[in-house]
């Protein structure tokens, strides 16, 4: 077969590639602004899960896609803030506060869900809207790459602008440099002056809004409803990502893509016949391998130092 | 003595209130709010059966627990008990379904096969720790993922019965299951081994040397290596230990309580064993306590489910709820919060700045 037979199949897997890699790069990107300030966010699958139902709600009974996004990113900010709270003024374990909140999503989002509609586990009788697709004039029409870069989502451009947009308030604000420094070294960085506790309650917030946008694009885009537990562990597939990549915005871009790409190379692999189980399993490993390759470096490199 | 009781007792009336606050607006928006609460309360209680489903219900978690504290007192970070636990009773309905064995050996051995195998989801985020300094915490959550998916695909490809309708395993044959001890409920022998393996448990981390080593480089890892204590060991032992415990107990899940394997999705119970680790204040010796009121709350909440217009998830809530409070160290990090306190109620001022541990 010639190469151009093959085209429209290639544009179906990046397609997918991107379509899974937007929540995970969204939610990586909030795991990135949390992690650099010193506090690992294990929450991001709650506050996903949370904003992806809140998405929902708002959307069907406002009838606006836009103020669902807002409410999706309302709610994510509020969980990061709800966090920070219990780990800076109740002085509970980051890490399990996070897997506190990943239960109380979890639950949680089944029992507003039953109150408001009266359905257990999935809202088909809330007619919420979905975040638009854009078709870029022009760009569309070229031939290979045009049908890649329009008409996606629009949390798709938003997810891949963010990245050189994080990257440059790291690097080039003052924030983003305060932001690190309450990363690095928190108590030298107070000496200084700065605010540690401001600095990641802010970072947290931010995170949670990344979240936010995550968890609306998996309900009012990747899908068109919300289902129980619909996050299915992408938010620790975010944190895996983030720590794929570096620490850098541009290294979890990339991760982002990495393991959407295994995604959806494997449900292409899967309509060949293979065990869809399998294949489901990937996406979890290749984080695993990929950290594993990642440490091993970085332990060389520090040791032929 | 006195200073620890004081703060065991208010980490109860903490964790009440938690319970409290989380049922009131849910019982109150019922038609019968009494009924509701004493169908939560009291429920449990009323008949054979439905105590019978508490302690049912406790002896995962005794596993699942048990595993937590193990490993949460070496200081490992590790939460791959909920993948260990369910590809244990997947390993173990193969060893049932699939050795040509039979009489009293063909459970143990499927415990035992099961536990080693499952362990492997604690033990490879541990020993790629160890080995290249991977993160433990993420690559365990991810395992419990990937554990879930190869389990679901050793279920139906190759333990599928094809009549069965459902994504069923074929029967468990009777000689491996776990025979049932109390007259009246599917309470089974479970109970007994994880009882046990609490107190063993117990044993294990106050009365030997590996436990000693286990818990001073869990407190504070930096001494135990100064005068020793070779860290890294202990840090994949605790692992190996912990994800045994917590996949033979999914392997006891399935011979005591399941005529065929039938999960289809992680079952929760290693992230209740979170929960019950904490409950216990990572002490063995109390695992069994706190599993019990664990698995009181969940049967309550099923019960109200069943009755009354509320989801059952209400208790899942407050599941989140006791992780969060019960680790919080009242007062002692914030002084604006200690001072309120210590203006609310003066026995406060006792609570010092120690951490817990």
């Amino acid at each position: 077969m010639s190469f151009a037979s093959h085209i429209p199949g290639i544009v179906g897997v990046v397609n997918a590639m991107l379509r899974v890699a937007t929540p995970i790069l969204l939610a990586g990107l909030g795991a990135l602004l949390s992690e650099r300030a010193g506090v690992i966010n294990l929450g991001l699958e709650g506050m996903m899960l949370s904003s992806a139902l809140a998405g929902v709600v708002v959307s069907a009974y406002t009838g606006s896609a836009l103020l669902g996004l807002l409410g999706a990113m309302t709610v994510g900010a509020l969980l990061g803030a709800v966090l920070h709270g219990a780990v800076h003024i109740l002085n509970t374990d980051l890490i399990l506060s996070g897997v506190a909140l990943n239960l109380a999503a979890s639950a949680g989002t089944v029992m507003c869900l039953y109150w408001l509609t009266g359905e257990k586990g999935i809202s088909s009788s809330l007619s919420s809207k979905v975040l638009p697709t854009i078709a870029i004039p022009l760009v569309r029409d070229i031939p290979l790459i045009g049908p890649v870069l329009s008409g996606r989502n629009v949390m798709t451009y938003v997810a891949f602008f963010a990245v050189p947009a994080v990257s440059m308030m790291m690097a080039n604000t003052t924030f983003g440099l305060r932001l690190r420094a309450a990363g690095q070294d928190p108590a030298s960085t107070a000496i200084a002056g700065v605010r540690v506790a401001r600095i990641r309650l802010a970072a947290l917030v931010l995170s949670g809004m990344f979240a936010g946008m995550a968890g609306a694009y998996l309900s009012m885009g990747y899908v068109s409803w919300f289902g129980a537990n619909m996050s299915g562990g992408r938010g620790f597939i975010a944190i895996a990502a983030e720590v794929m990549g570096g620490g850098t915005a541009y290294g979890t871009g990339v991760a982002a893509l990495v393991l959407g790409g295994a995604e959806a190379l494997a449900v292409t692999v899967q309509s060949y016949g293979a065990p869809s189980e399998l294949i489901q399993a990937v996406p979890y490993i290749v984080p695993v391998v990929a950290l594993a390759l990642y440490a091993r470096q970085r332990q060389r490199r520090t040791a032929a130092q | 003595m006195r200073k620890a009781l004081y703060k065991r007792g208010a980490r109860l009336c903490l964790i009440l209130l938690v319970i409290a606050v989380v049922l009131w607006p849910v019982v109150a928006s019922l038609d019968d709010p009494r009924g509701a609460f004493f169908t939560f309360v009291l429920g449990p209680f009323n008949d054979m059966r439905h105590f019978g489903n508490v302690l049912e219900a406790t002896i995962p978690l005794l596993f699942t627990g048990l595993a937590v504290v193990i490993m949460f007192k070496a200081g490992a970070f590790n939460l791959g008990a909920e993948g260990a636990f369910f590809l244990g009773g997947v390993v173990a309905t193969a060893v049932l379904l699939k050795l040509p064995l039979a009489g009293p050996l063909l459970p143990v051995v499927a415990i035992v096969a099961g536990g080693v195998i499952g362990a492997s989801v604690c033990v490879v985020p541990a020993w790629l720790k160890a080995s290249v300094g991977a993160s433990e915490l993420v690559c365990s959550l991810m395992l419990n993922y990937a554990a879930l998916f190869i389990g679901l695909y050793i279920v139906n490809y190759h333990l599928r019965d094809p009549n069965a309708g459902a994504m069923l395993s074929y029967r468990i044959p009777l000689d491996g299951k776990l025979p049932r001890i109390l007259a009246g409920t599917r309470v089974h022998l479970g109970l007994v081994i994880g009882l046990l393996g609490c107190a063993l448990g117990a044993v294990y981390l106050y009365k030997t040397r590996w436990g000693y080593e286990s818990r001073l480089v869990g407190s504070n890892p930096l001494f135990a290596r100064h005068v020793g204590v070779r860290t890294v060991l202990v840090g994949l032992i605790a692992p190996c230990v912990g994800g045994f415990i917590a996949a033979a107990g999914g392997a006891v899940e399935i011979e005591g309580m399941y005529s065929r394997f039938s999960w289809t999705d992680l079952p929760g119970l290693g992230w209740n064993g979170l929960v019950v680790a904490i409950l216990a204040n990572n002490n063995p010796a109390f695992v069994p306590v706190a599993a019990v009121f664990l698995a009181y709350l969940e049967v309550g909440g099923d019960l109200l489910a069943q009755n009354f217009a509320v989801p059952a998830e209400v208790v899942g809530v407050i599941k989140a709820l006791i992780i969060l409070f019960s680790t919080m160290s009242i007062a002692v990090g914030n002084p604006r919060i200690k001072q309120l306190l210590v203006r609310v109620m003066p026995g406060a001022r006792k609570l010092n700045t120690e951490v817990e541990p």
